[in-house]
């Protein structure tokens, strides 16, 4: 099966070819918004390879958390592809398909959303099996510390993704411990695993896919506390005239 | 032989409305939906640009099929992808490129990048031909601008708005009088059971030049309003949206006429959101009909349901791009302040 990978959650756009064992993948580091690079790339994977997009059975995609512009632009591109050709599309936890590029062992994939804010998700890697103990979620590092804490465990704590060093001592306050580090690898979110992981997850509704922001925007939540009424579904709030 | 028909798959989601559209040679709507988010932003008193990508994503592919399928076509009897690539705000522009780019690698349809102003100008193809060199006043919340037009893709923008556009205006005042966003539709039915009896000022109207200003007018209302509040007393809100409407149409049309008789164009075009004002439709109409015949252009006024954002505008300016050979590739990106493609000067 041909799976075409794209992540822009980050400031990191990969995009890449599994079929089989076999991963072709392709980087760029990209400051500004990808929306210029990511086509062109998968063109060129495309290219390399000999196919179009035609030939790809599957297409996976980040779904999130992440930078919430750069998320819908892998998404919405994802999504038109396999709505037109009636392809598969599948969704990844782009905190899963961190943590599945990092050593074995306890995994904190995060991503620094500032002020001590992170999305991140508690995984433990282990021959080439990924288990989620701590949900995906938008967590207080006392929190997130907190939760890792009471996971009981007394191997090394490997973090990934953005760097901890400038909450090194905090880190170490809240765990009681120094038994963590950061992973070796490129701390980057790497678009073959992501392929790895859509292998056996079900295919989706591209209508219906959505990004997980894990995050209501501002306005959102002071409308809510304001108003002191509940969410509706997204569809409430958008009607065709 | 007969000249085969072109036919635009056309998207826009430059602000708080997700729209598809099917276009035919430029003149015909064969299909046209539109997701709007009103409903959604009127909790918030105006739109926050995240909540509309949001929105935005929901929807995409879905309206996508909707337009195919009410064109009755499939993507064989598509000739063109088109799709607003700016002004507007920037994740929201962004669901749309980032769909018309992916659709036009997965079909292998050429792509055509549209400015939205261009748009709004070309939804007046959509109900006549129009003849050239024409000139529009192209009203909105973001912009308030008089258009020059040699021919259907080159522009020049002869008068511009030197702080608030009129639309923006109309959105700040609704505030102060309590309307719900947007604001425009209640002000000019207001506006129509009351008399001008504050006499706002009528900013830069007898200048030489052709722009604008509208802070200075939000300002005399919003004092009035104050003042009003604090010796407790109650102004007539017909009267205020009267009086506020009287000194917007005014300038406008007062510039727009002394446009015209300088750059006597064969067609008038009045263009974006604010053109679904009565007060203002009505007046240019009226003090156009009054100009000699020697200079009275032909007048197009879109019809209402496409004065507010839509595909379908995108849809017909891109049929003229398309006639130009004026293609972009996938590396297209969205332009928050993208301008009108600038013409050679016209102006001699
Ligand atoms: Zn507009």
């Amino acid at each position: 099966m041909k799976i075409l990978s794209i992540t822009t959650a980050t400031n990191h756009l990969s995009v890449a070819l599994n079929d089989g064992d076999k991963i072709w993948e392709k980087n760029e580091e990209d400051h500004r918004n990808h929306s210029e690079h990511l086509d062109p790339l998968i063109n060129e994977l495309l290219k390399e390879n000999d196919l179009t997009l035609k030939d790809i059975d599957r297409f996976a995609v980040a779904e999130g958390p992440g930078s919430y512009t750069g998320l819908r632009i892998g998404i919405t591109t994802a999504k038109m592809f396999t709505s037109i050709l009636n392809k598969d599309l599948v969704g990844v936890s782009t905190l899963a398909a961190l943590a599945n590029g990092a050593s074995d062992g306890l995994i904190v994939s995060e991503l620094d959303a500032r002020n001590k804010n992170f999305f991140a998700g508690v995984y433990r890697k282990a021959d080439g099996k990924l288990e989620n103990l701590v949900p995906d979620g938008h967590y207080y590092l006392d929190d997130l510390m907190n939760k890792v804490k009471d996971l009981g465990l007394s191997e090394q704590v490997i973090f990934v993704g953005s760097p901890i060093e400038k909450y090194q001592d905090e880190i170490k306050d809240l765990l009681g411990s120094d038994n963590f580090t950061q992973d070796a690898g490129d701390n980057q979110i790497h678009a073959g695993e992501i392929g790895k992981l859509a292998l056996d997850k079900e295919a989706v509704d591209p209508d219906k896919m959505v990004p997980k922001y894990l995050r209501r925007t501002q306005a959102e939540m002071d409308w809510h506390n304001k108003t002191g009424k509940a969410f509706g579904p997204d569809s409430d709030y958008v009607e065709e005239v | 032989m007969t000249k085969k028909d072109v036919r635009i798959l056309a998207f826009e989601s430059s602000c708080d409305e997700t729209s598809t559209a099917v276009i035919k040679n430029g003149r015909e709507i064969e299909s046209l939906i539109v997701a709007t988010q009103i409903k959604s932003h009127q909790r918030f008193g105006g739109v926050v640009p995240e909540v509309a990508s949001r929105h935005h994503i929901e929807v995409i592919t879905q309206i996508t099929k909707e337009a195919l399928d009410e064109a009755n076509a499939t993507w064989d009897d598509i000739d063109a992808i088109a799709v607003t690539y700016g002004p507007g705000l920037v994740g929201a522009l962004l669901i749309g490129v980032s769909a018309a780019k992916a659709t036009s690698m997965a079909t292998g349809i050429p792509l055509i990048g549209v400015d939205h102003i261009m748009g709004h100008i070309m939804a007046a193809q959509l109900k006549d031909e129009i003849e050239y060199p024409a000139l529009a006043l192209q009203v909105s919340g973001g912009h308030t601008e008089i258009v020059l037009m040699k021919d259907p893709i080159h522009f020049e923008i002869v008068g511009d708005t030197r702080d608030d556009a009129a639309g923006e205006a109309y959105d700040k005042i609704g505030r102060v009088l309590g309307v719900n966003y947007p604001a425009g539709k209640t002000i000019d039915e207001w506006a129509h059971k009351g008399k001008d009896t504050f006499h706002f000022p009528r900013a830069m109207m007898e200048d030489d030049d052709y722009d604008f200003s509208f802070s200075g007018l939000k300002s005399a209302f919003i004092n009035t309003c104050h003042h009003a509040d604090q010796i407790h007393e109650e102004l007539d809100k017909y009267d205020l949206a009267a009086s506020f409407q009287a000194s917007v149409v005014d300038v406008l049309s007062h510039k727009t006429i002394r446009a015209i008789k300088e750059y006597k164009p064969k067609t008038f075009i009045l263009g974006g959101g604010v053109a679904a004002n009565h007060g203002l439709r009505d007046r240019l109409a009226e003090e156009i009909e009054k100009l000699h015949a020697d200079i009275k252009p032909k007048v197009i006024l879109p019809d209402l349901k496409l004065c507010g954002d839509n595909a379908a505008m995108i849809g017909a300016a891109a049929y003229n791009l398309y006639q130009a050979g004026k293609f972009s590739d996938v590396n297209l990106n969205a332009d928050p302040s993208l301008e009108l493609p600038y013409a050679e000067s016209m102006l001699k």
